[in-house]
């Protein structure tokens, strides 16, 4: 790979241990890869935030990192933690634990990492069309690439760390137009019907196009929160960074490779995600997090209803869009709800709450917590969740 | 004592010498390597309970969160990180965690050629991996 003069000294040291560490991460990566060179990125997006995911593992190197004076070169937000300290049900959690996600927040704060701790990092600054990013959280990797046209690789939390630090990532991948193309077409059989739907076709095909990037023909909308759990869904079945549904004049004709999905293969598909529950402890809705017509829509199916008081409703958003929806979380807090922040039911403890099933309209969630956190998962549209949260 | 000079591609810089501890399948750090004692713990592995360090550790490559990089990191900062990584097709997993963890790593090797117990060299900087085997 070839280096600038300034990249070279980055490299060999002069500007410190935690600059030459991501350099020579980054340098690493790019070899591997066959990037030729650095290119500049407008953000970073790290994951790895969580307490409950990651443990003990990252405190030792971020230790590091702080201590040679590692800074961000470039605007870098971060992922989820594994609790909201605004919010009392929180307070049920050992303290211990709650001292851990602290201490891991306030290390990357030191860097100068943005505390945004949300997977949505697009609902607070959209990243410009045609612009490169290093970001981690497959989630927001798909999102940026097949809908904001902004380029990134799927990368994980050490190396968008690393390209943080230093403001460059290594041109290869999704960085280079060649490599954005789709090679596979996807036309869909079945009849889609709004979120569950969306999410169900991503599980499905994320386990079967591998890393290719598919053409997806016959969706009934484009609507970006479709979108939204499309996307998540893929991503965490398989590990595609991008999907093509035609907005950009993607053409079919070059595409050797081509699938059909029927009604059979969703209906198979959501009967593995989904476990029938007589009536779950929590309805959760919010991953990937809630944008502001999420919570709008949500906030309008609440009113004037009352949530079982059995029962626990969380929304789960950033703490940026809750401060922007203030008249809906009001309502939502009104019917007994929780518009939570900073975190969600895939990155938390959620037996120690004593939640043991949960109901939700995200197929990601539903892939999830049954793995993570040992609890069965429903997957129901948005409008049941809310209606199956209600008494009246 | 037969002696094998197997060549791959140089991942990180850096020469060690240890026994080998080879393992079939593939191998994810975070939750499947306990950073506090070194023992592998992930479910089903074939070198399930068995304790990396200061081995030359042989898998085919990692999987799983990226977050392991960290745990590589953290194994060398307690003492417990192997003297060596060898891997048939590197990820960047562990390739980052290597870099972090300044741990000598090979890939591009048939890990068919070593067995655990096997004396093994390793020049990162050259991708030469020597077997030495009673």
């Amino acid at each position: 790979m070839h280096l600038t003069k300034e990249e070279e000294r980055i490299y060999d040291g002069e500007y410190g241990w935690a600059c030459q560490i991501s350099m020579k991460i980054l340098v690493k990566l790019g070899d591997l890869y066959g990037a030729k060179h650095l290119i500049p990125i407008e953000s970073a997006h790290i994951s790895g935030i969580s307490y409950k995911t990651v443990g003990e593992s990252p405190i030792e190197f971020l230790k590091a990192l702080v201590d040679s004076g590692g800074k961000v070169a470039v605007k870098a937000t971060t992922n989820p933690s594994s609790i909201d300290s605004n919010n009392m049900i929180f307070n049920l959690l050992p303290k211990e634990l709650v001292e851990r996600q602290r201490e891991i927040i306030i290390l990357y704060s030191c860097m100068g990492l943005e505390t945004t701790l949300t997977c949505t990092p697009y609902y607070l600054e959209r990243p410009k069309s045609g612009s490169h990013l290093s970001w981690a959280e497959s989630s927001a990797v798909i999102y940026a690439n097949s809908i904001l046209n902004s380029w990134t690789n799927r990368e994980g939390g050490p190396s968008a760390l690393a390209s943080a630090l230093i403001g460059k990532t290594p041109n290869y991948g999704m960085h280079q137009p060649e490599n954005r193309r789709a090679s596979i077409l996807v036309k869909v059989d079945a009849s889609l019907d709004g979120d569950v739907d969306y999410g169900v076709l991503g599980i499905y095909l994320g386990k079967i196009i591998g890393d290719k990037i598919p053409l997806i023909r016959g969706l009934p909308s484009d609507e970006e929160r479709l979108l939204k759990q499309l996307g998540a869904a893929m991503a965490t079945s398989g590990i595609t960074p991008m999907f093509h549904v035609g907005r950009s004049g993607e053409e079919a004709s070059n595409i050797e490779e081509k699938i059909s999905v029927d009604e059979e293969c969703l209906k198979s598909a959501y009967e593995i995600l989904s476990s029938p529950l007589e009536e779950p402890d929590l309805i959760f809705i919010g991953c990937p997090h809630c944008s502001l017509d999420e919570i709008k829509k949500i906030a309008t199916f609440l009113e004037g209803k009352r949530v079982k008081p059995n029962l626990k409703l969380w929304v789960c958003t950033s703490r940026y869009i809750r401060d922007r929806a203030k008249r809906y979380v009001g309502i939502i807090e009104a019917a007994g709800g929780q518009v939570i922040c900073d975190t969600c039911a895939v990155v938390t403890w959620l037996r120690e709450l004593g939640i043991e099933s949960v109901m939700t309209n995200s197929a990601k969630t539903a892939y999830y917590v049954p793995l993570m956190s040992n609890v069965g998962a429903m997957l129901s549209p948005l409008e049941k969740c809310i209606k199956t949260a209600c008494s009246t | 004592m037969s002696e094998t000079t197997l060549l791959g591609r140089p991942i990180v810089p850096g020469k060690a010498v240890g026994p080998a501890l080879v393992a079939e399948k593939p191998l994810g750090f975070l939750g499947g390597v306990d950073a506090k004692t070194g023992i592998i713990i992930e479910r089903d592995h074939d070198l399930r309970g068995r304790i990396i360090k200061d081995t030359v550790l042989c898998f085919p490559h990692g999987h799983g969160s990226t977050v392991g990089s960290f745990v590589l990191y953290a194994l060398a900062k307690n003492g417990l990180a192997p003297k060596a990584i060898v891997n048939s097709a590197a990820d960047p997993v562990v390739v980052v965690g290597a870099i972090i963890a300044n741990i000598p790593m090979v890939d591009g090797i048939d890990l068919t050629k070593i067995k655990t117990g096997d004396i093994v060299e390793v020049d990162g900087g050259k991708g030469l991996v020597k077997v030495f085997r009673r």
